[in-house]
């Protein structure tokens, strides 16, 4: 027996490792109600230590190697190539001012979006705070598209975080360790956000191929779809927020398993090939710090100095309206009585150039109403003891009535007629008494 | 390539080394793995831990040596992946073994020799990889062979250039 362990020792270690590993395996999958076998998405807390042990010792000298990088390069932009640095600085001063804000009143704008998405029950979400973090290191593998930022636990981060950058998304957080953590990168296989066609609308999931390429997947055959149209987040993952820019379209191909499906082959916006500071969104809640505060707080003020002068401006352009209406004639009745003094001011005191309008609130004059052509027992002015006083003559009703006689006075025109020198008398006239 | 006894090969070289190259070598590896596809856009066609793995299992010429480096390579490859721990680890176990056993058989100070066991190596590496998620574990990866035979190549052109380096590092006797 002993001589079997002698002779077949290096066999026997062998098979002994690869079983161990091959528990261990089998303990990471599990099989889903589909049928299809799965990795478990949280790992095992025994995974979980392996993982933080390779990390410990993996990411002190990578940050080492990053710093040095970072120190080589920092001397190269910061003492080398500082030429023109003075204006620049005084160009990019002016820029941050505006740009701080034109930043606060679109936050403004995204407060009441989300108030009325609220109302609305849309589950969606708007940035409000992000961590800026370095990208260190990498998995080592094509097959696992990850890679390890220099912020972790003691920053806060979370798993599921989403991880941006200005140019676009780059993936979220898939594991969290106390001074780094692990990016799934949107490229990877086994990946997916919500993404949606800027032109076309239409929606889909975003994942990786073999290749490293991220790719759309579960698309009908749609004509519509063209190289170049932009992809921009959906916002129904709950991880990425909505609107942010994916990338572009690079090419439509058949899906290989799928007869009427497509998978559309995107150039993504971020470089995720040459990620070296990224931002973690680690809130959405509105959170704002009092700088931004106290700009949106100089953006209200402004604004209300806009406001202010746009009333201004409305008041002088009405003014010159009815200076305007004042001087031309109006389709008005010559022979509309005149408002009465209860009015508060009278008439003939409102000088050119003047609102006429009265300063105490009066009860809109009564339109006058013309003589109708041919009454009959129906009009209601016929029988009525005013009428019988006012109304014309029954020769008189043969005379046609000019078009203009059909309106009332209108009330600007009410205000303005006695200031206004009629016109020669209209045919209207032939028909007053 | 000659064939030569074992018990020859074994006495005539089993090399040794200092005990800071024992540690530092693959830990760097495993850095370097890390962080250098950071410099190159991202490509990784290149396994750095199984190189070293093959030329330490090739210069010791002992299998069980060869299988519990690959191991331990593996498995700390596997767990800087979000991938399930295990799989690189059982591949880079077989390759430690197969060298360790190829060292005890053939003359590995050829250069052509041990580039070719890596070259050799990195594919089957590749293969009893995929072969692990897909067939044994059940799991959907989508691979690329002409990136597979593309890795084994670069790995290949890393040995020739770093086991004449690692070989200066040998204990005299």
């Amino acid at each position: 027996m002993e001589s079997f362990f002698v002779r077949y020792r290096n066999l026997l270690v062998l098979l002994a490792i690869l079983l161990a590993q091959i528990i261990g395996l089998a303990m990471q999958v599990r099989r889903t109600d589909s049928g299809r076998n799965t990795l478990d998405p949280q790992d095992a807390p025994g995974v979980r230590l392996l993982r933080l042990w390779a990390d410990m010792v993996v990411t002190p000298p990578e940050r080492a190697f990053h710093a040095s990088r970072l120190g080589v390069v920092g001397l190269w932009q910061n003492y080398i190539d500082l030429r023109h640095t003075r204006e620049q600085n005084q160009d990019l001063q002016k820029t941050i001012d505006r740009l701080r804000l034109e930043q606060a009143s679109l936050l403004e704008d995204a407060k009441q979006g989300e108030r009325l998405q609220a109302l609305m029950d849309f589950q969606q979400k708007y940035i409000y705070k992000t961590q800026a973090a370095q990208a260190i290191g990498t998995s080592g593998s094509d097959s696992s598209r990850v890679f390890y930022i220099d912020k972790g636990a003691d920053y806060k981060l979370e798993r599921d975080m989403a991880v941006i950058t200005p140019d676009g998304i780059v993936g979220k957080v898939r594991d969290v360790f106390p001074h780094s953590a692990q990016v799934l990168a949107i490229n990877d296989q086994t990946s997916g956000a919500g993404v949606i066609l800027e032109t076309t609308r239409i929606r889909g999931i975003l994942r990786g191929n073999a290749a490293g390429r991220p790719q759309i997947v579960g698309i009908l055959k749609d004509d519509r779809i063209h190289p170049g149209e932009k992809v921009l987040t959906a916002g129904g993952d709950l991880i990425f927020p909505r609107g942010l820019p994916v990338g572009v379209v690079e090419k439509v191909v058949p899906d290989p398993d799928r007869d009427s499906f497509v998978d559309v082959i995107v150039t993504p916006a971020a470089h995720l090939n040459q990620l070296d500071e990224v931002l973690v969104i680690t809130s959405t809640e509105p959170r704002f710090p009092p700088e931004q505060q106290q700009d949106m707080a100089t953006s209200e003020m402004l604004k209300g100095g806009q406001a202010a002068a746009i009333a201004e401006a409305i008041k002088e352009q009405k003014k010159a309206s009815e200076v305007m209406a004042e001087r031309l004639p109006g389709l008005t009745d010559p022979n509309a009585p005149a408002q009465t003094p209860a009015a508060g001011t009278t008439p003939g005191n409102a000088q050119p150039g003047q609102s006429a309008t009265p300063a105490t609130v009066t009860p809109p004059p009564a339109p006058k109403l013309l003589h109708p052509q041919h009454p009959d027992r129906f009009t209601p002015t016929v029988g009525s003891p005013q009428s019988a006083q006012t109304s014309a003559p029954a020769d008189q009703e043969k005379k046609p009535a000019p078009k203009s006689g059909l309106k009332p006075a209108s009330k600007p025109e009410a205000k303005s007629a006695p200031k206004t020198n009629p016109p020669p008398a209209p045919a209207e006239g032939k028909t007053q008494p | 390539m000659s064939l030569l006894g074992a018990d020859y090969r074994r006495d005539m070289g089993v090399h040794s080394y200092p005990v800071l190259v024992y540690a530092l070598t693959p830990l760097a590896a495993l850095v370097l793995q890390a962080w250098v596809p950071r410099l190159v856009l991202g490509y990784t066609w290149f396994d750095l831990p199984l190189v070293v793995t093959v030329y330490f299992a090739l210069a010791r010429r002992n299998p069980i040596q060869g299988t519990l480096m690959g191991a331990g390579m593996g498995l700390f490859e596997d767990a800087l992946t979000h991938h399930a721990i295990g799989a690189n680890g059982i591949a880079m176990t077989v390759a430690g073994f197969l060298a360790g056993s190829v060292g005890v058989r053939i003359d590995v100070e050829n250069h052509t020799i041990r580039t070719l066991v890596t070259f050799v190596l990195s594919l089957l590496s590749s293969v009893i990889y995929f072969s692990i998620y897909r067939v044994l574990l059940g799991l959907n990866l989508e691979w690329n062979w002409l990136a597979e035979l593309a890795k084994a190549v670069v790995n290949s052109l890393i040995a020739m250039v770093l086991f004449p380096v690692l070989d200066r590092t040998r204990v005299r006797d």
